[in-house]
């Protein structure tokens, strides 16, 4: 699913590069459940970036679901991202003027279908994850727990072959924590390959491998 | 995305900004009303100058016996001061106003006020006690219907012409309590036919009452109503024109206000030899209209006309004049101050159009998280600066809108001012299309700002 070789990654720092990822080579299968588990500045956030095709990498090779990303253009990122990869964030990322529904079926909506037929796309999706009563509000009227159900619906959505997930407990509270961090594992069971990064050792351990990362360098446990 | 889709992201951020909305178009709202009423005011000044101009006739040439300089003793000596800025410069200015106010020279041929038959200089009949030193030769010349017949012999190019005075005549009769003095054109049976003069009821004068010197007249609607009720009333009734009883043989409809000459509706028409004969005496100063049958050909008439009065009148000086040029001269003026304003509108829509750039700027910087949230769900650069363009345009068109319909709001109260106004939709096309170009094109700008917006840089903004 995830092949990456030799991967390098820095940041201008005056006139200097201070290096963020240093040689990284990845791998995650088709049905994993990985947590990339790191302290604070550790480089986790942009190897994160880089998975999602939201960064560039300076030198490296990635593939993604068999696609060379490091060979493809700013524009087939874009359709990358609609249709490998399944963003969850740590505050949510939802637009607070539209409401739940019109939130979750913009991927869909990318892709170019028309509303309607993203509605009906997404349903099943909705009522998954239990925001069927909440479809018509808006995300400033939901919990912390909630929002991070409908950042996960929308995710999945799209059908994505890797959902990614950056510290997706770190703003909520313990008891809703425990919740998505079960939901992840029945994603995980029905078949969804999950990569989530955190830099809490309880999180990482819902997972089924935790792969550490130190000073930009990958460890496995 | 689809179009329609992004249209719809446009209705919904839009919706739940109307207040911003608002605020964001109100450049364009008064781009929109400014452009609106200028177009409006532009036409309405057009359909003045035509509406005033409308009993010229574009190929007429007047010509007159007199220079540029001329003074009314009469009134001078009757107390009537005259206007000193008119003499030192345009005394026909002078002469025009006192022909409306009563002075028995009235009309104005002789400046070449337009193409109007009958607004001849008449210094003559008040004894030539002064002429304004234009005219070099020590006889007065009196143009006569001669001199028309040997003007079109000998110009090439004249499809028809007439000759005309004006005077003033005391009226008495109908529901008059007392004599009141109007203005009296001494006119030709054509006259009618180059003025653009139609009829309200029965006919204008003929030849034959001309010949025979019939006592008839014609009335202009002004006068048939003050005199008579209405027009209805005045035909086939008689007036008295100093003392003498004449039958009005027709009425014309209402002209309203001409931009030069004789105002038809408070002049009575007689036929010119009736008064001649009757009324004025020989001692007029008449006015000789020829009709250049091609407009483009007026230059050469009026240089012809000029060589044959000065082999027919040596030394003496006639005021020549074409009312095209007339024309043209107050349709350029007109055409300068509508591109004035719209020249104004301009400026005031480049003043809404960088507004709605600012806002749009700083909506971009506002929702860069939600530009960073659209990219990360793989948006395409092309889809965020649709969208953008799209939300430029719509707050630009409600804007257009809304300065369409204040305009016409306003339209009531410039009105109020005396300014006639023609609004038409045309214009309303026209500033809802400017409006809408405007805050298209200085959306570009923010619109482009957004869509090269760096995902992750735009995700993590604060």
């Amino acid at each position: 699913m995830i092949r990456m070789k030799g991967i390098n990654k820095g940041y201008m720092l005056g006139e200097e590069k201070l290096p963020i990822l240093k040689n990284i080579d990845f791998s995650v299968e088709k049905g994993e459940y990985v947590a990339i588990l790191g302290p604070s500045g550790s480089g986790k956030t942009t190897l994160m970036n880089i998975i999602g095709c939201m960064d560039e990498m300076d030198s490296g090779e990635y593939y993604l679901d068999g696609v060379a990303v490091h060979e493809t253009p700013q524009d087939g990122l874009t359709d990358i991202r609609n249709k490998k990869i399944g963003f969850i964030f740590q505050n949510y990322q939802l637009i607070p003027t539209y409401n739940i529904l019109q939130n979750i079926v913009m991927p869909l909506l990318v892709r170019g279908m028309t509303y309607q037929e993203a509605e009906a796309a997404c349903m099943n999706t909705i009522h998954l994850l239990g925001l069927t009563d909440r479809i018509a509000h808006k995300p400033s009227e939901l919990s912390g727990g909630q929002k991070q159900r409908v950042s996960i619906a929308r995710a999945l959505v799209g059908q994505p072959a890797i959902l990614l997930a950056d510290e997706p407990t770190g703003a909520l509270d313990q008891s809703s924590g425990k919740d998505v961090l079960k939901l992840f594992r029945e994603l995980n069971e029905m078949g969804n390959t999950i990569v989530m990064i955190t830099h809490d050792l309880e999180v990482a351990k819902s997972a089924k491998r935790i792969v550490r990362i130190v000073d930009g360098q990958l460890f496995e446990e | 995305m689809r179009i329609s889709e992004i249209f719809r992201l446009v209705y919904l951020n839009l919706s739940q900004n109307k207040f911003k909305v608002i605020l964001t178009s109100i450049g364009i709202v008064v781009g929109s009303a400014t452009i609106m009423l200028v177009l409006a005011i532009g036409m309405g000044g057009r359909a003045e100058v035509a509406e005033q101009f409308k009993n010229l006739n574009a190929g007429a040439i007047d010509i007159a016996y007199g220079g540029e300089s001329s003074f009314n003793m009469k009134d001078f000596m009757n107390g009537e001061m005259p206007d000193m800025e008119n003499l030192g410069n345009e005394m026909q200015q002078f002469w025009g106003s006192a022909g409306n106010s009563g002075s028995t020279r009235d009309g104005d041929g002789s400046s070449g006020r337009g193409g109007f038959p009958g607004s001849g200089n008449m210094m003559q009949q008040f004894g030539n006690m002064f002429d304004g030193g234009s005219s070099s030769s020590g006889d007065e010349v009196i143009l006569t219907t001669e001199d028309c017949e040997e003007l079109e012999l000998f110009v090439s190019g004249i499809s028809d012409s007439t000759i005309s005075y004006s005077s003033k005549a005391s009226l008495e009769g109908g529901e008059l309590e007392s004599a009141t003095t109007y203005t009296l054109a001494g006119v030709q049976s054509n006259y009618a036919g180059i003025s653009n003069l139609e009829m309200a009821i029965g006919n204008f004068l003929t030849d034959k009452q001309n010949d025979s010197k019939e006592k008839v007249c014609v009335l202009g609607m002004s006068v048939a109503r003050e005199i008579f009720g209405s027009a209805y009333e005045a035909y086939d009734s008689s007036v008295y024109i100093d003392g003498r009883p004449y039958v009005v043989v027709g009425v014309l409809g209402a002209m309203g206000t001409v931009a030069s000459g004789i105002s038809p509706d408070t002049a009575v028409f007689v036929p010119y030899e009736t008064g001649i004969k009757y009324i004025t005496g020989p001692s007029i100063s008449p006015t000789v209209t020829v009709i250049a049958a091609d407009v483009n050909g007026i230059g050469q008439v009026m240089a012809d006309v000029e060589t044959v009065l000065a082999d027919n009148y040596e030394g003496a000086t006639f005021t020549i004049s074409d009312a095209g040029t007339k024309m043209e001269a107050a349709s350029a003026s007109n055409d300068t101050l509508t591109w004035l304003l719209i020249s104004m509108s301009v400026i005031v829509f480049i003043v809404g159009g960088i507004g709605i750039m600012n806002v749009l700027f700083l909506s971009v910087k506002e929702r860069t998280n939600e530009i960073g949230i659209l990219k990360a769900i793989g948006c395409s650069r092309r889809d965020i600066l649709i969208e953008f363009l799209m939300e430029a345009a719509c707050i630009s068109f409600i804007g257009a809108v809304i300065g369409v319909l204040l305009s016409l709001a306003i339209t009531p109260l410039v009105e109020l001012f005396s300014v006639r106004v023609e609004l038409t939709l045309s214009g309303a096309l026209l500033s809802l299309l400017f409006g809408v170009v405007t805050g298209t094109i200085f959306g570009l700008q923010p619109a482009y700002k957004a869509s090269r917006l760096i995902p992750v840089v735009a995700l993590n903004h604060e």
